[in-house]
């Protein structure tokens, strides 16, 4: 056969194991839904984040229409999650315990008593915090103090000597989304490369279909080449609607350009599918599969930072995880993608992901069985 | 003398310091119908499968339309078509996708509606593969196995769990790939079966050949021996009942 021959032979495999694909209701689940279902929900909880707010319990002991005046200023505030379920100074203290409230502020029954002599109100409020918590409660203290000091320069109509003037900067800044996204999209990843191959290979070897394709002059090379053209195609549908859901509903802001996202996503898909080919092709059945794969994709899941961010991880863990194949995919998904950072950037990324693809398939290939 | 097409010379397979196929020899010639016979674990697979390229041969020599079957795997690939013993098929795949994967496999490009109407699927074309019967399916494999036109055709045990009219359709559709040119060699514990189809058959017990002749002269040196059977005045037995009253229509 010549070469045009086998690779007409591999652009068909390719064509049919797509059109399968696409009437595989199940895969279709795990390949398109089942990451936009940890899209929706890493997404909104990393949504949350974004915005710094307090979750705090108000007990209002005063009378005088200044608390008042105080406590629906507070309660107006963005800054603030007032809880107003929250009844008695007990059942906040319990809830404080739990990390349910940030803090508790108290008004006490002389807060905002009109002091006759300088005629403006008077009064001290009152935080708790709780002390496992204290990076919280110390924040909480300082925005407190500073809308207080807000308030006192208003009330005495003096302008104090020295003051803090903020300037926000537009720098590219980074959300907490931009790196869960990138490291969703890597979990996708893992999904079409791995968990597709460790659960198809081996049934298809119980049932001899690999054994009978070996009857043929199919060689190992053609049918992985056709797997990996069918994945990338497939899975690029699925990246396609992670990012479709990002833009639409967590307003990602893509900075990168498109072309340079899809060829570096089908690199990556193309090297995480050889991890699923390696353990797929090698595995005789699911018993064997299972555990291999587990072993392989549960230290990549959770240090290249697919769940939460690598930067949260102690140096000598990045240290090692800046070496496994999913990190420079998601890094480089990353700072394609929000950080508008060309290809050409990446050396890094590439090259690793060039080393880590031919280990891969030489491994691949040497225990490929095709029953 | 027509010509030889596969010669199998001393063969040996070892399992477990144990030969399963313990130096055999024989020869097919072109265009016939060669059965391999004999109890179950006798090594009818094995020897099939050796000469299928599929297992290691571990001693003698196979030689298949003039080329090595153990130094030139690939190339005898191209020459022979393969049904092995259970058809199976990916699911959510169409009869005419599943004829031209196994064409492009082969690096063929045919008409795959050609191939199923000659095996009776011609209107099943766009149904899924997982919706076939056992016939069905044991027929689509054969399609399968011919879309490259192969010289010599392996069938092991191809009528096993098949109901009775499903094997006689099968037996004619054997014949019909016969009368075509192709030489066909299989497998199965069917003695009526081999005595159907076969040209030639060789019986294997324990990993070696222990007689080879046509099915007649086979009885015949037996009744030779002076054996004889319980005779039996019957001109009918129940297959043939159950044949008269279900018809011989193909059921799927």
């Amino acid at each position: 056969m010549t070469l045009k021959q086998q690779l007409r032979t591999v652009l068909i495999f390719t064509k049919l194991s797509t059109k399968r694909f696409f009437r595989d209701k199940l895969a279709l689940f795990f390949g398109v839904l089942f990451p936009l279902i940890f899209l929706f929900v890493f997404g909104s909880m990393s949504k949350g984040n974004t915005d710094t707010n307090f979750r705090v319990a108000i007990f209002n002991q005063s009378k005088t229409q200044y608390s008042q005046q105080f406590t629906k200023q507070l309660t107006d505030s963005k800054t603030f999650k007032v809880q107003k379920d929250v009844r008695d100074m007990a059942a906040a203290k319990d809830k404080m315990a739990k990390s349910q409230l940030d803090g508790i502020i108290v008004l006490p029954e002389q807060f905002g008593t009109v002091d006759q002599a300088v005629n403006h109100p008077k009064g001290v409020v009152q935080v708790m915090y709780s002390q496992g918590n204290a990076n919280t409660g110390q924040t909480l203290i300082a925005v407190l103090n500073g809308m207080v000091s807000g308030m006192n320069a208003h009330l005495l109509g003096a302008q104090p000597p020295l003051a803090v003037q903020p300037a926000p900067v537009n720098d590219h800044h980074l959300t907490a989304f931009d790196y869960t996204f990138a490291g969703l999209l890597g979990f996708s990843i893992i999904g079409i490369g791995i968990f597709g191959p460790i659960n198809v290979f081996p049934e298809l070897k119980k049932q001899g279909i690999l054994r009978r394709l070996h009857t043929t002059p199919l060689r190992v090379w053609q049918y992985f080449m056709a797997t990996m053209f069918s994945q990338a195609l497939t899975g690029l549908v699925g990246v396609a609607a992670q990012f479709a859901v990002a833009i639409a509903v967590f307003k990602l802001n893509v900075a990168g350009n498109w072309f340079e996202i899809i060829a570096f996503t089908v690199l990556g898909i193309f090297m995480i599918l050889g991890i699923g080919l390696a353990v797929g092709g090698w595995a005789k059945n699911e018993r064997q599969a299972a555990p291999l794969a587990n072993a392989v994709v549960f230290p990549m899941m959770f240090l290249s930072g697919t769940f939460f961010p690598r930067f949260l991880m102690p140096q000598w863990l990045q240290n090692v995880s800046d070496y496994l194949p999913l990190t420079p995919v998601i890094d480089g998904l990353r700072l394609l993608t929000t950080e508008g950072v060309h290809l050409i950037n990446l050396g890094h990324q590439l090259l690793l992901i060039g080393i880590w693809t031919l280990v891969i398939y030489v491994i691949a290939f040497r225990v490929f069985r095709w029953e | 003398m027509t010509e030889t097409i596969l010669e199998v010379k001393d063969l040996t397979k070892i399992y477990d310091d144990r030969p399963v196929v313990d130096g055999i020899s024989f020869n097919v010639k072109k265009g016939e119908v060669f059965g391999i016979l004999g109890p179950n674990g006798a090594g009818k697979t094995t020897t099939l499968e050796m000469i299928e390229t599929m297992r290691p041969i571990d001693g003698g020599s196979i030689t298949i339309c003039g080329l090595d079957v153990a130094s030139q795997p690939q190339e005898v690939k191209a020459v022979i078509g393969v049904q092995p013993q259970t058809a199976a098929f990916q699911d959510k795949q169409k009869l005419h996708e599943i004829i031209e994967m196994f064409a492009a496999a082969y690096g063929e490009k045919v008409n795959p509606w050609e191939f199923l109407e000659d095996v009776q699927l011609g209107e099943k074309a766009g149904a899924y593969a997982e919706s076939l019967s056992g016939g069905q399916r044991q027929r689509l494999s054969i399609a399968t196995a011919l879309v490259h036109s192969p010289k010599v055709f392996f069938l092991d045990e191809p009528t096993t769990g098949l109901d009775p009219q499903a094997r006689r359709n099968l037996w004619d559709l054997i014949k019909e790939v016969n009368a075509r040119g192709v030489t066909v060699i299989l497998t199965t514990h069917y003695l009526d079966e081999a005595e159907l189809l076969c040209d030639r058959v060789a019986i294997m017990d324990r990993g070696k050949i222990i007689a080879m002749d046509t099915p007649k002269k086979l009885i015949k040196q037996l009744l030779d021996k002076g054996f004889k059977k319980e005779q039996h005045v019957e001109q009918a037995n129940l297959e043939d009942v159950f044949i008269d009253l279900t018809g011989k229509g193909l059921r799927d």
